[in-house]
C-alpha cells in the first residue's frame, strides 16, 4: 500500500470519527431542546433531525475533506515520485551527477541534499578503486618486464640443460599470461576512467566479420570444430577498427575454446532495422542460467572454464562488453546448457546503401 | 651497427644490452634523458631504444629534442603505460616503432633489427629463400618448381617471413604486421597459421626452412 493511500485512509478515519463526535453532540443538543419544548417522543425526533444534519451537511463535508486530503497528500508527495525516478537512473558511472534540488529548504530538499552528499562520497571511493587498479597494473609492468626478459635470456643460454630450458619456457608461458591479464586490466581501468579514446570511422562491418570468420576457422581446426558463416549481409558501422576486430576475435576465440571436439560454431551478420546484428553460436557445455548474468563480470570463470582447464585471462567478455558499450551498442548472451550458447551483439548501423541505391 | 639503449631500470637495461650484443650490435646504455641527448651529440647511432618513463627529462621530450635538432636516427619507444593511445602519441612524436612493456626480448631484438635495416630492405619483387620463391606481384609461391596454393593471410605471413630471412620474428610483431592487430589476442592464431604454412612449404620438401624458436618466435632460413 502506498503512503498516499495509507494517509488518505487514516484521514478518512479521522474525519469519520469527528463526524461521529459532531453527530453525537448535535443529537444531545437537539434531544435536550426537544425535551424542554415538547416532552413527547423526543428521542425519535432527535435521531431524525440529527441524521438529517449529519447526512446533509456532515457527509458532504467528509467527502470534501477526503478529496482535499487526497489532493494534499499528492501535492506533498509529488517530489518523492520525482526523486524515485531520478534515483532509479543512478548507476556506478553517473554518480557525479547530483539529483535535482527544489532549493526551497523543506524536508525533501534536505533529504536530496544529504543523498547528493552520499553520492559524492560513493563517487570518490569508486574513483579511488579505479585509480588503484590503474596504478597497480602500471606498477606490475616493470617487474614483469624484468621477469620476462631474464627468463628469455635463460631460455637462450646454450649452456643450460634441456630440462632447465624447458622449465624456463614453461615459466615464460605463464609470465605471458600474467602480462595479458595486466594488459586487460589496464585497458579496462583506463576505459573506466574514460581515458581510452576510440578512433571512430565508418567501417564495412561485413568485411571485418569475414576476416574474423577466416581466423576462426583456423583457430577451430586443431579441435575439429566446424565454423560456418551462415549470413553476412552488407552493413557498415561507425567504429574503431582495432577494437571491433578485438571484439570479434574475443567472441570467436571463446566460441571455439568453450566448444566440444567436432562441435560447431555458427556466425551471422544481419541488418535489423537501424542496427547491425552479429550473432555467434557454439555447441558445448554452455552456461547454467544462474551464471548467465555474471559472465561479463571481470575474472568471472564458469564451471565449464574450470573443468575444461581452458586457458584464458578471465577478462575477454568484460572487454567485449566495454567495446560494445563504447560503440553505443548492446550485447546479450543466451545458453541452453549442453546444447547451444549464443552471443548477440547489436551496434548502430550506418546508412543502408542497398536501399539508397 | 651501434645502438643506444635509454632505460633507467638497471636490470631491464642490462638484459636488453646483453640480448642486442648477442645479435652482434654494439650497445651503449644511458639511464636518463640528458645523458642520452649528450651521447647522441657525440656519437652517431644506427638506432635508439628509448624508454618513455625516465627520471627528469622523459622519453617523449628526448625524442622531441632529437627531431628538433633534425636528428633522424630511428627510435623504438618503450612504454610501461602500454596502451593503444600512447602508441599513436609516440609515433606522432616522431618515433619509428613502439613496444609496450612487458615486451618479449626476441620481439625487441627483431624490431631493432628491422629499424636499423629499414633503408636497405629487400625491394626485389620475387623473394627467394633456398628453392622457395614468392612473387610479390602475382602472389604465387613455388618450391622446387611445384606451385603452392596460399590463402591471402598465408601469403602475407610468408611474405613477412621471407622479407627478413634468418631473422627471428616475434609473435607480437607477426600479429602487428600480418594481422594488423594492435593488441595481444591471447590466442594461438599465429602458431596455427605457422603450422599450416609449414605443411604447405615444408612438409613434402627438404631441407626444412620454417623454424620455431621455443617461447620466442619463428624464423625462415636457408640451412647452411
Amino acid at each position: 500500500m502506498t503512503i498516499r493511500t495509507r494517509l488518505t485512509l487514516w484521514y478518512a478515519g479521522i474525519l469519520t470519527g469527528s463526524l461521529l463526535v459532531i453527530g453525537l453532540g448535535t443529537y444531545r443538543e437537539i434531544d435536550e431542546r426537544l425535551r424542554h419544548e415538547h416532552r413527547w417522543e423526543p428521542e425519535e425526533h432527535a435521531i431524525a433531525e440529527t441524521s438529517e444534519m449529519v447526512f446533509q451537511v456532515g457527509l458532504p463535508a467528509v467527502v470534501l475533506g477526503l478529496l482535499g486530503g487526497w489532493w494534499l497528500t499528492r501535492r506533498a508527495l509529488a517530489p518523492v515520485a520525482g526523486l524515485t525516478e531520478a534515483i532509479k537512473k543512478i548507476h556506478e558511472r553517473n554518480l557525479r551527477q547530483p539529483l535535482p534540488r527544489t532549493g526551497n529548504g523543506d524536508e525533501l530538499d534536505r533529504l536530496t541534499e544529504v543523498f547528493n552528499g552520499m553520492l559524492a562520497r560513493l563517487d570518490d571511493s569508486f574513483n579511488r578503486t579505479r585509480e588503484f587498479t590503474l596504478h597497480a597494473s602500471h606498477e606490475l609492468k616493470t617487474p614483469l618486464t624484468i621477469l620476462c626478459g631474464e627468463t628469455e635470456t635463460a631460455l637462450r643460454d646454450e649452456s643450460l640443460s634441456v630440462a632447465a630450458r624447458e622449465r624456463a619456457a614453461s615459466l615464460l608461458d605463464e609470465l605471458r599470461r600474467l602480462a595479458r591479464i595486466v594488459d586487460g586490466l589496464t585497458l579496462l581501468a583506463k576505459a573506466d576512467a574514460g581515458q581510452v579514446v576510440l578512433k571512430l570511422e565508418p567501417l564495412p562491418f561485413n568485411e571485418l566479420v569475414r576476416d574474423n570468420f577466416a581466423d576462426a576457422q583456423i583457430l577451430a581446426e586443431p579441435q575439429g570444430v566446424q565454423v560456418e558463416l551462415a549470413v553476412c549481409e552488407e552493413v557498415s558501422v561507425r567504429g574503431d577498427r582495432h577494437r571491433l576486430r578485438q571484439l570479434l576475435l574475443n567472441l570467436a576465440d571463446n566460441a571455439v575454446k568453450y566448444n566440444q571436439p567436432q562441435g560447431r560454431v555458427t556466425m551471422s551478420l544481419r541488418r535489423a532495422g537501424d542496427m547491425a546484428e552479429f550473432t555467434i553460436a557454439n555447441s558445448g557445455a554452455g552456461i547454467p542460467p544462474e551464471m548467465l548474468p555474471r559472465v561479463f563480470d571481470r575474472f568471472f570463470r564458469g564451471d565449464a572454464a574450470h573443468s575444461q582447464a581452458v586457458d584464458g585471462c578471465g577478462l575477454g567478455l568484460s572487454i567485449v562488453e566495454w567495446i560494445v558499450t563504447a560503440h553505443h551498442g548492446s550485447v546479450k548472451i543466451e545458453s541452453v546448457p549442453s546444447k547451444i550458447t549464443t552471443v548477440t551483439v547489436r551496434l548502430p548501423a550506418g546508412p543502408d546503401k542497398t536501399k539508397a541505391a | 651497427m651501434r645502438v643506444l639503449v635509454v632505460e633507467d631500470e638497471k636490470k631491464t637495461a642490462s638484459f636488453v644490452r646483453k640480448a642486442l650484443q648477442a645479435e652482434g650490435f654494439a650497445v651503449d646504455v644511458c639511464h636518463n634523458g640528458d645523458d642520452a641527448l649528450a651521447a647522441v651529440r657525440t656519437t652517431p647511432f644506427d638506432g635508439i631504444v628509448l624508454d618513455i618513463m625516465l627520471p627528469g627529462r622523459d622519453g617523449l621530450s628526448v625524442l622531441h629534442q632529437l627531431r628538433d635538432r633534425k636528428n633522424t636516427t630511428p627510435v623504438l619507444l618503450l612504454s610501461a603505460r602500454g596502451e593503444v593511445n600512447e602508441r599513436v602519441e609516440g609515433l606522432n612524436a616522431g618515433a619509428d616503432d613502439y613496444l609496450p612493456k612487458p615486451f618479449e626480448l626476441a620481439e625487441l631484438v627483431a624490431r631493432v633489427r628491422a629499424l636499423t635495416r629499414r633503408s636497405g630492405e629487400n625491394k626485389s619483387t620475387v623473394l627467394r629463400v633456398a628453392d622457395l620463391a614468392l612473387d610479390t606481384i602475382t602472389h604465387q609461391a613455388q618450391r622446387g618448381g611445384t606451385a603452392i596454393e596460399l590463402t591471402a593471410r598465408e601469403y602475407r605471413l610468408l611474405e613477412f617471413l621471407m622479407r627478413s630471412p634468418g631473422r627471428l620474428c616475434g609473435r607480437m610483431m607477426i600479429l602487428e604486421k600480418v594481422w594488423d592487430y594492435d593488441f595481444d589476442p591471447g590466442t594461438n592464431l599465429v602458431d596455427v597459421y605457422i603450422r599450416r604454412l609449414r605443411e604447405k612449404i615444408d612438409a613434402s620438401f627438404e631441407p626444412k626452412l620454417l623454424h620455431t624458436v621455443r617461447g620466442t618466435g619463428y624464423l625462415l632460413k636457408d640451412p647452411p
